[in-house]
């Protein structure tokens, strides 16, 4: 169920529950107003009794035959107002206590009569009057109980009203909760695992709701990347083939065009030619040969995968010998070294050897690049959260130009005046490819480039592969 | 008038079996070995044909072509390049250089390229 829907929901179930409460209510108010209306009907009622008991008591103390009279007038007063009241007295008692109290009445009042006519009996109406007077109490006494009991449930109904809209808050938060909860964890998840490199779908499904479609969104997103880094990798190492094809028969087309040359040559001038400057043009094509045989020889040692040697080494000493590698190119060029490196840097698998190698070529690029008075920044970063180890060459040099930058890690290429083979970063990024690890670079004309090397943290297959190689060494 | 001519290469063997080759047909040959020293030495002398190398480090062909061009406007440049793909290069560079040789370069083509060269630039004065 969407999100919306389930707010929408919970509003819809709280404001049904404030409705019933409030119909509830309503009918318990009402029927208290009634029962005090009645109540103010008994009230009045049972004073009008009251008197005519005391008037009575008069009668029967004093023998004052107009004390009897009163009684008379009262009951005959009282009788309209009571026919009055009916309805709400039969709403309130019901019919039959209404006919009870009127037929008490009359019998009182036939009483008191038979009395003033002189053929009466006191006692009779002494019981009459009692008997009036009594059941009207205990209607009274009856109709208290229940207002009360009315008021105690209304105040139960309200307690009970108040409690389920709270749980049903309760309920409501804690599903949207657990369930946004949920989501999120897997977008963190699935964010962390693209971050990483892995774009492998998630494995549970997504939930039904918008979060859900987040999730969905991002995973296709990371399919896209993946499809789209698949591309650009291919497309990439097309165009690197094409460098290198280039680069390739550049070097071998200079010696095999003077070969070619002197060849010509000679067979113009063979004739001309004296022994000396035969042997020597003889000579000149072994040279060459010899030249081509370098280039070549070169080329295979670079293609070639060479055998790592694998071991658990700590990042901080490595990039602590190479600086010492490279100590003299800073002394000579005038660089400052500035090390920040993390102390909490576990134990990485590596080869040190090849890593050693990319630190050092990214370290010579960086001197290269500065003027004297610049300052090398080597930094290492423990990254657990990323699960990775990050160590950092900066230099303050003239920076690469963005148009370049893409070109960098090609073979062949290279932005030096003199000396530069351009093979040096294409063999650093082939080295951390293979110890699963990556580069990238920054750069800004005139303030500098920084070289980062990402290498996973991977110690438990750090043990396996040593013990394959262990295993390997055993069968040779 | 002897025509003199210009190889600028960093590939000394080029160079000089450029020169052995080309004295033959009786041209006054020089040789370079990067772009500074022949730019200098043309301040000096004047070369009916200027034949250099693409690419070198420091001044390299395209900047000796620039600057021929610019100073010496008489002066044909002819180019030779190891770089055997460079099909939009070459394109660019068609209507400033007289011609165009892929390395390994047939020494028999570049000297039919010079004596055209040559007999151009013999026309051109001429009219």
């Amino acid at each position: 169920m969407k999100i919306v829907h389930r707010i929408h929901l919970s509003y819809a179930v709280n404001i049904a529950l404030i409705f019933i409460v409030g119909f509830l209510s309503l009918q318990a108010f009402n029927e208290l107003m009634m029962k005090f209306h009645f109540m103010e009907i008994a009230d009045s009622l049972n004073t009008a009794f009251l008197e005519m008991r005391i008037a009575e008591k008069n009668y029967l103390l004093y023998s004052d035959k107009e004390a009897l009279n009163s009684i008379c007038t009262r009951i005959t007063e009282t009788m309209p107002a009571l026919a009055e009241e009916r309805e709400n007295i039969e709403q309130v008692t019901g019919g039959n206590d209404y006919n009870r109290l009127v037929q008490l009445l009359a019998d009182y009042r036939g009483n008191v009569r038979a009395l003033i006519d002189g053929h009466g009996d006191e006692t009779k109406v002494r019981d009459s009057g009692h008997a009036l007077r009594t059941f009207s109490e205990n209607i009274i006494k009856m109709e208290r109980d229940k207002v009360a009991a009315l008021i105690e449930r209304s105040k139960s109904i309200l307690w009970l009203a108040f409690l389920a809209v709270l749980g049903f808050a309760l309920f409501f938060a804690q599903w949207n909760a657990s369930s946004i909860r949920r989501s999120l964890e897997q977008i963190v998840e699935l964010t962390h695992a693209i971050a990483k490199g892995d774009f492998s779908r998630p494995a549970k499904k997504p939930s039904p709701d918008e979060l859900g479609a987040v999730v969905q969104a991002i995973s296709t997103m990371s399919e896209e990347l993946n499809l789209r880094e698949e591309e650009m990798i291919r497309s990439k190492r097309l165009a690197s083939i094409g460098v290198l094809v280039a680069g390739v028969a550049h070097e071998l087309n200079n010696p095999l065009n003077n070969i070619s040359m002197i060849a010509q040559t000679f067979a113009e001038l063979h004739d001309k030619l004296g022994s000396d400057q035969q042997l020597e043009f003889i000579n000149q094509i072994d040279e060459e040969t010899e030249r081509l045989r370098y280039t070549i020889r070169n080329l295979l040692d670079f293609a070639k995968p060479k055998e790592k040697q694998i071991a658990s080494h700590d990042l901080n000493e490595v990039a602590q010998k190479c600086l010492g590698l490279v100590h003299n190119m800073l002394t000579i060029g005038n660089v400052r070294t500035k090390l920040n490196f993390d102390e909490q840097m576990p134990q990485l698998c590596l080869d040190e050897h090849q890593i050693q190698q990319v630190l050092v070529n990214m370290m010579i690029n960086a001197i290269q690049a500065m003027q004297p008075g610049g300052a090398l920044t080597v930094t290492t970063r423990f990254l657990p959260e990323l699960e990775r180890a990050e160590i950092e060459v900066s230099d303050t040099g003239k920076g690469i130009p963005p148009r370049q930058l893409e070109y960098i890690f090609d073979p062949f290429f290279t932005t030096k005046e003199e000396g530069g083979t351009g093979l040096g970063l294409w063999v650093s990024y082939g080295i951390i490819k293979n110890h699963g690890g990556d580069i990238r670079v920054q750069s800004a004309i005139d303030e500098g480039t920084t070289f980062t090397i990402m290498l996973p943290l991977n110690l438990d297959k750090c043990v396996r592969r040593s013990d394959s190689n262990a295993e390997q060494h055993h069968d040779h | 008038m002897q025509s003199s001519i210009m190889i600028i290469d960093d590939e000394r063997i080029v160079g000089d079996m450029a020169k052995l080759s080309l004295s033959q047909e009786g041209y006054d040959v020089e040789t370079f070995l990067d772009g500074e020293s022949a730019l200098k030495r043309l301040e000096e002398k004047t070369f009916q044909v200027v034949v250099t190398d693409l690419k070198m480090k420091g001044v390299d062909g395209l900047e000796v072509l620039r600057i021929v061009k610019e100073k010496y406007p008489q002066t044909v440049v002819i180019m030779i390049t190891a770089f055997a793909n460079l099909d939009v290069a070459i394109e660019a560079l068609r209507d400033d250089v007289f011609d165009f040789f892929p390395k390994p370069v047939k020494i028999k083509e570049l000297k039919a390229s010079i004596r055209r060269a040559l007999a151009g630039e013999e026309a051109g004065g001429a009219a």
